[in-house]
């Protein structure tokens, strides 16, 4: 019988997704507002890289 | 057209392919087919001109137009050439995966594609309105309005259940091993913002598709009309 199995996600698996979900959540927020800003997906790669990664790197430098 | 599915199907086919694909030709082909049309399709304006094609539909799936870019020969064609031009067979393959995924989704709304050109018949399912010749706005409303967004949504659904897909231990193991671009890449650029574009295109699809859906339903009260073909509000394109 064929069941479907989900794997599930450690407590580490789930701090990553709930950082990307907070920036998700600001970019449909942006988005929805000013929907020039969904059209474009170099947009959403830069605003990727500043959020799940120059932020966080700039935070851990300065704590 | 699909708005959130070619964002989302390579992260499906990753999932099943694993070390048998490269991961950025397989986007870049499930890009392909739309990468130079869409602006023509909507419409720019640049200072006093506006640039539009005077058949939307016929010109980004039909023939005379760009509709082959949405062919399995178009596929391959460029697939071959990655193959000669970088020396990399994987990079041909994921290419050729990439960009039929496109194509055979695409046959779902009223258009479809001409999946077997130079033959320019249009395979269609008609299971939603094509409606690009509205402008982006309205085209965008349509398609979060109808079945078009719930084949999105399956794979948005299929995934995020497939999550370990997406992490950073699922990247070092298959996504970096399988394709050289990554250990050359990395010669420049940090493992941390590797694993951040990485997942650049699953993140673009989910929050575009949730972005859509708030604009179109919460916003502008857009009705939903699931039906076969649907949603029938908008005046659909046919080939």
């Amino acid at each position: 019988m064929l069941r479907p199995h989900f794997d599930r996600p450690s407590r580490s698996d789930l701090r990553v997704f709930g950082g990307y979900c907070l920036a998700a959540a600001l970019y449909i927020a942006i988005g929805v507002k000013w929907i020039d800003f969904l059209f474009s997906f170099w947009v959403a790669v830069a605003y990727l890289l500043v959020v799940a990664w120059l932020l966080p790197l700039a935070v851990r430098r300065f704590l | 057209m699909s708005w959130a599915a070619h964002d989302l199907e390579p992260y499906a086919i990753q999932k099943h392919m694993k070390l048998k694909v490269a991961f950025v030709p397989l986007l870049i082909g499930s890009y392909s087919p739309d990468m130079m049309s869409k602006w023509f399709v909507y419409g720019i304006h640049l200072g006093p001109w506006d640039l539009k094609a005077s058949d939307p539909a016929q010109f980004h799936r039909g023939w005379p137009g760009v509709g082959f870019t949405h062919s399995l020969l178009f596929g391959v064609v460029i697939g071959l050439i990655l193959w000669k031009v970088f020396g990399s067979k994987i990079w041909g393959v994921s290419f050729v995966i990439g960009q039929f995924a496109h194509a055979l989704t695409d046959t779902g709304d009223t258009v479809g594609t001409m999946l077997l050109f130079p033959w320019t018949f249009h395979f269609h399912l008609d299971a939603w309105a094509y409606a690009g010749q509205t402008g982006r706005n309205t085209d965008a409303a349509a398609y979060f309005s109808g079945l078009g967004s719930m084949w999105d949504l399956v794979f948005l659904v299929y995934g995020l259940y497939s999550w370990r897909v997406l992490t950073s231990e699922y990247f070092d193991a298959v996504i970096y091993r399988a394709d050289r671009l990554w250990p050359w890449a990395h010669r420049l650029v940090p493992r941390e913002a590797m694993i951040v574009l990485y997942r650049a295109a699953f993140f673009y699809g989910a929050s575009r598709w949730i972005a859509w859906t708030i604009w179109a339903h919460v916003i502008h009260h857009y009705p939903y009309d699931l039906s076969w073909g649907g949603p029938h509000w908008v005046p659909a394109a046919h080939p």
